[in-house]
């Protein structure tokens, strides 16, 4: 809401500078988004204060309201502009008729207006200053009232009605056609007003088309009534938009302030369109108006939570200056009953804010919170982190809404949750993995320049189960691209292969305990022959490998991209627990190189020389690959270095020559491998 | 062979020895000549064997003589080979000199990302004062987002947090909010928690991002007061920014804490809205059953991204999320 503050001279003797106001308006809980210097053709220097209220302060949408505040902050006599009853000259025909949502109804005709008469000047400058457009005297009064005093009114043209006023709900599927040409449908969840024939106002949201105020209107009738907040609650924002009036009525609005502001929108109707009045015709449901209950206050607990010592003389003060009714109780207590235009106000907790407001937050004291002792646990994600930032990996972290043609791509045919209000369709899917953001900010760094990319994020990933059960893991997923390391001026960098991206992964596996195994996978987007499942303690963790190359092809890509994808939930850190003794014997070793066939993978290799080196085996270690010439085609040689080591003596040559022997029996046994001599 | 040819063969000997050791141009050239005159078929072993060919009487004497030249050439020797290695090391000393300003071969050291920073950063000095760090689901469901906190259908509050609905009628938590929730459900008062998290609220322009991170902090002991949540705010942005900030507290509203505020600190001449916080409200605690007769709690929750802009001095918020490598090195 904005305003002009010579507006508020119209309540309150104030004299402080817009700057000091502004000020106090924050630091009471109104919040001052800004303020700028004008001057008024009226009232001289002027300025326009913009306020940013929270929800729970609807009784400070209007001047009214705000000048309440600086009246008890500063101590100054509120007072409220000429309100007498207007006198009137018939008595009106229209009844009108409260309901339980609606339980306080006030109308009046004023027959005979001119309607071609200007708003009156210092009423247009203020709305003007308030960002509110002119439209005619009369519309233009009733929005100058809501700013003023709370209160939307709305008026009708007169002799557009047909019959008594009732407020009602709105039947099912029933239509109306608002001001501004939008055409509703409603439910009986919505409340209208109605003439005998159909509903001719969104009641508390906004009137309707065909009972509007035109050039050609000679007689309106005016309504100031109270609305539940329950009732508008949502709904204007359920057909999409919101009013001025609908703000106010769902904040809650003063329930006793509706004669009040007919009889002050009276005057100044009489002022500037005359006419006839009749008149004030209402209805009130008593029992149905809000009930304000009393709230008690333990102003001994009160202070010792806020740290304060505010006495009961002082805490009655601000009390009653905020328009409270309050009561002095035994002992530390006060008895209150909040206000008809405070809705926010039910319990003890509410008051206790309000001694805190008024005493200023700024002077509540300090106190240091004592530190608990506790054991602060390794926080495996960040080591993780850490380790890759070592590896040369850049930290990335993306949206995690995707478009749905990147899901169709990476999402690995899971099913994914869906945003139903997305922001735009590119962000529409959560995603199942973190692969496409990666490929993204790929792309993005590509476009800049850099060729050389290793990138990583954790984050969680989602995915749904019988429509609405959602599955979110934490994975952490990287993506390697370029040379293996920067060129240097002594020699060229190699291109990462996929043993750059194995190796990685081997190093963050060790991280976890289990043994980890990699087993080739069908991952749509990963290239067939050159990717690979993780998996650890027989589950699978993840997966890696370089991407498709007809994904590259669409990508616009020439470079190959590596990518892994690591699920962290549920994985066991491998924490060194005791200490094991390591041989103080050398260790001997054999190089062996055998014959095999290309299909045979180095793994299967590694695992028949283990179980035939015998109790002495300690390590093996590939150390050359080799196909081609001098070696049959469909065959590999491969060269491996096999060690022994025992922790009570030194191993004997002969030994070592039994064990060589059995490996080169069971190569040839299992694998029909022959020892390359 | 008499003793005194032996005499005569030993000063030969030994002057041969020295003018050799002498001549030595490296240290295997030394050794070679070494060899030649002390190694096991070298002259002085040969000497040694012949010794069978003097008198009895004479062998006594004529040893202790070979075992003086024996000792004599060792030292020549010893003297001779580290007076060598010191003209090897001064040579290469003279001729070893590289460009030391050329650029060392390394791998490029990566980084970690300045909103993972900001929360390790926070995390780190509230853990230190005993806070567990929790998580929740990014996925939630109204009760947890909304009315768990005192948020009611409908309720104008809900304006505030402009919410992502879900295809399986959940929604994307629009703040770190419900982890209080699911804390307090499965455990019992004391608590101390820290939740950092991703949070999502449908607006996107210059300062706004559709996800962004939050800090959520949980305090409910007995007698957690106002005066402790602005004692504990302060100390925490102290550490934060590393010095003393000017900082205040005003009054807001959030439907899940009363008393509410917000805390400005001064930044530039302006005050910055950092932080929101409040004494958690009653209706909050009694919806996951904390006796509130016994303890009282605060919160707080505060934006990852602005602090971290405060923090490194970064202009724009979209900068977190587009990762150019340009903006990801420099943290």
């Amino acid at each position: 809401m904005q305003f002009s503050k010579n507006w508020l001279k119209d309540f309150i003797d104030i004299d402080l500078s817009t700057e000091i106001i502004c000020s106090q308006l924050t630091m009471a809980g109104l919040e001052v988004d800004g303020y700028e210097d004008v001057s008024s053709k009226i009232t001289g220097k002027d300025s326009i204060i913009k306020l940013d209220i929270t929800p729970n302060r609807g009784d400070c949408f209007s001047v009214l309201g705000v000048a309440r505040e600086l009246s008890v902050i500063n101590n100054l006599k509120l007072s409220l502009p000429n309100i007498s009853s207007i006198e009137s000259s018939f008595k009106d025909e229209i009844k009108v008729k409260a309901c339980a949502e609606a339980p306080s109804y006030f109308g009046r005709t004023i027959r005979d207006i001119s309607v071609n008469s200007k708003t009156l000047p210092l009423i247009a400058e203020r709305l003007k200053f308030s960002d509110q457009k002119l439209i005619d005297p009369v519309v233009d009064i009733t929005n100058y009232i809501l700013l003023e005093l709370g209160q939307p009114l709305h008026a009708f043209d007169r002799d557009k009605l047909r019959g008594n006023i009732t407020v009602r709900t709105a039947f099912n599927k029933e239509k109306i056609k608002l001001l501004d040409d939008q055409e509703l449908v409603l439910d009986n969840s919505c409340l209208v007003i109605s003439d005998e024939e159909s509903a001719v106002a969104f009641a508390g949201i906004m009137g309707g088309k065909e009972s509007a105020v035109s050039a050609s209107t000679n007689s309106i009738f005016l309504e100031s009534a109270f609305f539940k907040p329950s009732i508008i609650r949502g709904k204007a924002r359920r057909y999409g938009f919101q009013t001025d009036a609908s703000l106010r009525f769902e904040r809650g609005v003063d329930y006793k302030i509706q004669e009040i502001a007919i009889d002050r929108a009276s005057i100044l109707l009489r002022d500037t369109v005359g006419g006839r009045f009749s008149e004030v015709t209402s209805s009130t449901l008593k029992n149905k108006l809000p009930k304000q209950t009393k709230i008690n206050l333990d102003l001994e607990k009160s202070n010792s939570l806020l740290g304060t010592k505010i006495s009961k003389q002082v805490a009655l003060r601000y009390f009653k200056g905020l328009g409270f009714a309050p009561e002095s109780l035994k002992n530390s207590s006060i008895s209150a009953i909040p206000p008809s235009w405070r809705y926010d106000l039910t319990i003890e907790a509410d008051l206790v804010e309000e001694l805190a407001r008024l005493e200023g937050y700024d002077s509540l004291p300090k106190l240091s919170l004592h530190p608990i002792y506790k054991k602060i646990e390794p926080n495996s994600q960040s080591h993780l982190s850490n380790l890759l930032s070592a590896k040369g990996f850049n930290e990335t972290i993306s949206y995690s809404f995707v478009s749905k043609s990147d899901h169709d791509l990476f999402g690995e045919g899971v099913t994914a949750l869906e945003v139903k209000n997305p922001i735009s369709q590119n962000m529409s899917v959560m995603r199942t993995n973190l692969v496409s953001g990666l490929v993204r900010t790929f792309l993005h760094n590509l476009n800049h320049g850099q060729h050389s990319q290793r990138l990583f994020e954790i984050g969680n990933t989602f995915s749904l189960k019988n429509t609405k059960e959602v599955t979110e893991k934490n994975t952490l997923a990287g993506l390697m691209s370029g040379k293996v390391n920067e060129d240097n001026w002594k020699e060229k960098a190699k291109d990462i292969s996929f043993y750059d991206l194995k190796g990685v992964i081997q190093d963050l596996v060790r991280e976890f305990k289990g043994p980890c195994v990699f087993e080739t996978c069908k991952i749509d987007f990963l290239h067939p022959g050159m990717s690979s499942l993780i998996k650890l303690n027989n589950k699978i963790i993840g997966f890696m490998g370089s991407l498709q190359p007809t994904y590259l092809d669409r990508l616009g890509l020439s470079e190959d991209i590596y990518i892994f994808s690591i699920e962290l939930n549920g994985l066991q850190k491998n924490v060194t627990s005791t200490y094991k003794e390591y041989s103080k014997f050398p260790s001997s070793s054999r190089d062996l190189s055998f014959i095999v066939d290309k299909s045979i993978a180095s793994s299967s290799i590694e695992n028949v020389i283990k179980s035939a080196a015998g109790i002495f085996f300690k390590d093996i270690e590939i150390f050359d690959v080799y196909a081609g010439k001098g070696i049959a085609e469909e065959k590999k040689s491969i060269a491996i270095s096999v060690s022994w080591q025992s922790s009570k003596q030194t191993l004997k040559d002969s030994d070592i020559d039994s064990a060589v022997e059995r490996i080169v029996n069971s190569m040839k046994k299992k694998l029909g491998g022959e020892l390359r001599v | 062979m008499n003793l005194d040819s032996l005499k005569k063969k030993i000063s030969d000997l030994e002057s041969n020895a020295k003018i050799e050791f002498g001549s030595a141009k490296d240290k295997l050239e030394l050794d070679i000549i070494y060899r030649s005159y002390l190694g096991k078929k070298g002259e002085v072993n040969i000497l040694l064997k012949s010794l069978g060919s003097l008198p009895q009487e004479k062998r006594k004497e004529a040893g202790k003589l070979l075992n003086n030249l024996k000792s004599d050439l060792e030292k020549n020797y010893a003297l001779t080979s580290s007076l060598l290695n010191d003209k090897a090391n001064l040579s290469r000393l003279g001729k070893d000199k590289l460009d030391i300003s050329l650029p060392g071969f390394g791998s490029r050291k990566g980084t970690i990302h300045p909103v993972t920073r900001t929360i390790r950063s926070v995390c780190n000095f509230f853990e230190q004062m005993g806070f567990d760090v929790e998580a929740g689901p990014e996925a939630e469901i109204d009760y947890y987002n909304f009315e768990a906190l005192n948020v009611p259908e409908d309720h104008p509050a809900k304006d505030m947090h402009d919410t992502f609905y879900l295809n399986n009628e959940g929604l994307l938590r629009t703040h770190t909010s419900p982890v209080q929730i699911r804390t307090m459900e499965k455990s019992e008062a004391p608590h101390r928690i820290i939740c950092p998290g991703k949070v999502y609220r449908k607006d996107s322009d210059l300062t706004h991002t559709p996800m962004f991170h939050q800090i959520e902090g949980l305090v409910v002991e007995e007698g957690a007061s106002f005066a402790q949540l602005k004692g504990l705010l302060n100390d925490f942005l102290t550490d934060f920014f590393g010095e003393e900030v000017e900082l205040r507290f005003r009054p807001s509203y959030f439907p899940f804490t009363e008393p509410s505020a917000e805390v400005d600190i001064r930044w530039k001449k302006n005050w910055l809205e950092v932080l929101g916080c409040g004494m958690v409200h009653p209706n909050v605690l009694k919806s996951v059953g904390v006796d509130t007769k016994k303890y009282s709690g605060f919160a707080f929750g505060l934006g990852v991204e602005r602090m971290a802009m405060l923090k490194y001095n970064i202009p724009d918020l979209r900068a977190f999320f587009e990762n150019d490598i340009r903006f990801l090195d420099q943290f």
